[in-house]
């Protein structure tokens, strides 16, 4: 993920360049990575006799291996596949500036596949352990589902930026992804602050991000150039995700005996709740001189932003009708329900697996 | 390193360089040629614009003078926010077998008017040219044939391996360590695969739609030029429309006066292109024209309209119209016509075009055949009956003369002048970065020579139309090309 930040920020700030840049290498190391070392432990598991793993391992095409290396090794293998068809979408229609695209989403189901597998390669191993093993498993459980959330916020960056966060269809977008990550991680882990710590993975994540990449110089080599840049443009300042995770925590702390249904109705309605209740308020702060410098980021733009734009004057888009603020409102509100109940049930089958 | 062709450039006199910059005009010659000075230095630049966009530019800069040590080269919009900031320039490679030809690549990241700056470092200082160029998607390419076949054998591993894994986690994933998997297990698992593939077929069919939608979104940018709807009015009226068939936010009401005409019009007799005119209709509406016609032959006829918008993006209007015999009025103004022999019966070894009174226009083309894509001088003098220098030539709409290349089959036209196929009008955009552009920087009568940076844009047959002003009187040579690949 930090080969994305780094490609996000680099096509903001420099440009697209080649295909050979760093961050597009970074990327792609990891799905060579991730299907090298998933491929090491299916092939060590499968032809080894005497492999620890052999009795905790599925079975695949007459391959043997943990679940979680067979599911990254998928993604180490998506990831690598999008590379030139994401080259071919630029040859034939030149569309690359922005996200979300075909290419792009199979570069997103190949990360996401690594992650899951990496989460659920520990799970198998956490599941399993006993002692004083099984916490240090639990932190890097939850490491990487915090990194999750991270993978499909950057899917969202388009969509949520602070210029939008006074729309419903802002909070819609963030309750496709965060309530289902949050939820899911909690019910796996059985840990009392799971969605709390996957917030703060994202958050930290984030902002050492959002920190870090304006310390390097960076200018455009491709026009238009709107606004001129002269370091690399880092990510927004994170959303207040450890918020409603907090609340959540705190939640399903009070309501473990409460039916499934009950408690993702309560637990959709509280995350909905709390994050308009900080993000709201916070993205006026954002908005405000007061966030212009580097710790919360405002005062960074991409070399194509247009200084005329709503984003570089530090405005809002204009409000919702009213009627289409609350469709939209209810559909998010339905959204984290809804995905909160399937985290739940997710979650249990992953607190069932063992190998 | 690519070398330059062996084409003429700089080793014939230049003094066509210092009158007035053309308007570009063009179907099927995308490429932009420029010839100009960067401060001390004499340039031709040519430009191979991107198929798609964003895509990438090709540059090839041709240096007149030994002594330019150094090119950069630097995309920015032609006019608004996007034309004040420049990105960090790019140093364009010098060829190490012809040192005085250097080649680039740049991004051209929008649709629209755009320029390309050159500066030029050397013993004498530095100097900077810009040369407009209009970036606009003109297809989209296909997959190749192995890609293809590569990427769905990667699709199909894809299906089949997640299908196969979601069967594995429901089989096997929750049973303890050691123990196999029972008969309901696998039952399960079997479900669990089945439904996965249709899971899977369903997101897929999402995404083939969407790939539609994307490609659908992306045919609506491919560039439509501008049509031309005529019609003949009072009997020798040639009425004009400009129809947009639907490309982007385009307008038809913002051209820009080009040498004082806001279209430059050429109708050409087809098939036999025996007949050529070179019109300038004034505007009756905001899309509409009209041009008194001359007397002309009955047949049918090809228009050509070059305009230039107010953003600085040039194009050429198509259409045909049917005329009668036309009993018009004399050619007046800057309007001209000429005629030759059909191209059934052309002669592709002739360097001669007789004007008028005993007076004629020789090609210097030499011996070597034209290929496809590789810029080339077109260099053309006018002689007396007795072979001398013309006397008495002047300035044709401000510039030394005007060229029009035609590919026989009409699947290329070009409208081109002595500093290439630039637009006047969009140079005038950054002429603070061209300060000399559109003025006629001669004094004195024009020599009897001109010439023309052009190159063909792919092989066959061309038929050349070349006007020249000599004693108030427009004159046009016209001479037939093969073109190679």
């Amino acid at each position: 993920m930090i080969g994305v930040h780094w490609d996000i920020s680099w096509h903001r700030s420099i440009g697209r360049d080649s295909f050979w840049t760093p961050a597009h290498l970074a990327i792609q190391l990891c799905g060579i990575l991730a299907g090298i070392s998933g491929g090491y432990l299916i092939l060590a598991t499968t032809f080894a006799d005497q492999s620890p793993l052999r009795a905790a391992s599925v079975r695949i095409w007459g391959f043997r291996g943990p679940l979680g290396a067979f599911i990254a090794a998928w993604g180490g293998i998506a990831m690598i596949a999008s590379a030139p068809f994401d080259n071919w979408w630029h040859n034939a229609y030149g569309l690359d500036v922005k996200i979300l695209s075909p290419p792009h989403m199979v570069l997103a189901a190949g990360i996401l596949a690594v992650h899951v597998g990496a989460l659920i390669l520990i799970l198998g191993y956490m599941n399993r352990a006993t002692g004083e093993e099984k916490p240090r498993l639990r932190a890097l459980f939850l490491y990487v589902g915090g990194m999750i959330l991270v993978v499909l916020t950057v899917l969202e960056l388009e969509l949520t930026s602070r210029a939008v966060m006074h729309s419903a269809v802002f909070y819609r977008v963030v309750a496709t992804v965060a309530p289902l990550v949050l939820a899911a991680v909690a019910r796996a882990s059985r840990y009392k602050w799971a969605a709390t710590w996957v917030a703060g993975v994202y958050s930290l994540f984030v902002l050492l991000i959002s920190w870090i990449l304006p310390l390097f110089p960076a200018v455009p080599k491709l026009g238009p150039v709107l606004y001129p840049v002269t370091q690399f443009t880092p990510p927004e300042f994170p959303m207040l995700l450890i918020v409603p995770a907090l609340a959540l925590d705190l939640l399903w702390q009070r309501t473990a005996r409460w039916g499934a249904w009950k408690q993702s109705v309560v637990s959709g309605v509280v995350f909905l709740a709390t994050f308009v209740a900080v993000q709201w308020p916070f993205a006026n702060f954002l908005n405000s001189p007061a966030a212009r410098n580097w710790f919360f980021g405002t005062i960074y733009f991409g070399y194509n932003t247009s200084p005329l734009s709503l984003y570089a004057k530090y405005q809002f888009i204009p409000a919702d009708a009213t009627a289409d603020f609350w469709r939209e409102m209810v559909i998010a509100l339905v959204l984290s329900v809804l995905l909160i109940r399937l985290a739940f049930a997710c979650g249990d089958r992953l607190q069932r697996i063992q190998r | 390193m690519k070398r330059a062709p062996a084409a003429v450039f700089f080793q014939l006199p230049l003094a066509a360089l210092f009158f007035a910059l053309p308007l570009v005009a063009h179907v099927g010659s995308p490429d932009v040629f420029y010839e100009g000075d960067a401060g001390p230095y004499h340039l031709l630049v040519t430009i191979r614009p991107p198929q798609v966009i964003p895509g990438v530019a090709q540059i090839e800069i041709r240096s007149a003078s030994r002594d330019v040590q150094q090119v950069r080269i630097v995309p920015l919009r032609l006019t608004g926010p996007g034309a004040k900031n420049a990105p960090v320039p790019d140093v364009a490679d010098r060829s190490h077998d012809d040192p005085q030809f250097y080649t680039g690549a740049l991004w051209l990241m929008n649709t629209g008017a755009w320029q390309v700056r050159v500066q030029a470092d050397g013993a004498q200082g530095p100097g900077m040219l810009s040369v407009p160029v209009p970036a606009a998607a003109l297809l989209v390419l296909p997959m190749q044939k192995g890609l293809g076949v590569g990427l769905a054998v990667l699709g199909l591993v894809l299906f089949i391996g997640m299908v196969s894994i979601i069967g594995a986690a429901s089989r096997e994933a929750q049973l303890e360590p050691g123990k196999e998997p029972d008969a309901p297990h696998i039952r399960r698992s079997r479900i669990a695969m089945g439904a996965t593939a249709v899971i899977l077929l369903g997101t897929l069919w999402l995404g083939a739609t969407w790939w539609g939608s994307e490609a659908g979104a992306n045919e609506k940018r491919i560039f439509k030029p501008l049509q031309l709807k005529a019609t003949v009015e009072n009997g020798d009226r040639l009425a004009l429309q400009l129809n947009d068939p639907g490309w982007l936010n385009r307008r038809t009401d913002d051209l820009l006066p080009d040498h004082n005409h806001l279209m430059h019009l050429y109708v050409i007799r087809i098939p036999a292109m025996d007949l050529v005119w070179h019109l300038h209709p004034e505007r009756t509406g905001g899309d509409t024209f009209a041009q008194s016609l001359p007397s002309m032959s009955a047949g049918r006829y090809a228009l050509y309209g070059d305009v230039v918008h107010e953003n600085g993006f040039s194009e050429t209007a198509t259409g045909e119209i049917e005329l009668p015999a036309i009993n018009g009025q004399p050619l007046q103004g800057d309007d001209a016509g000429g005629a030759a022999a059909p191209v059934a019966k052309a002669d592709y070894n002739s360097v001669v075009a007789p004007l008028s009174d005993g007076y004629r226009m020789v090609w210097e083309r030499g011996p070597m055949p034209y290929r496809a894509r590789q810029p080339y001088e077109f260099r053309f003098r006018v002689e007396d009956s007795q072979g001398r220098p013309a006397e008495g030539m002047e300035l044709y709409m401000g510039m030394q003369g005007h060229a029009a290349f035609v590919r026989t089959d009409r699947s290329v036209f070009a409208h081109v002048h002595p500093s290439g196929s630039v637009p006047m009008a969009a140079l005038g955009l950054i002429a603070d970065s061209n300060p000399h552009a559109g003025h006629n920087m001669m004094h004195g009568e024009p020599p009897a020579e001109v010439s023309f940076p052009w190159g063909f844009p792919k092989p066959g047959e061309y038929r050349i139309f070349v006007q020249v002003k000599r004693a108030g009187k427009v004159e046009t040579g016209i001479f037939d090309a093969r073109v190679e690949n």
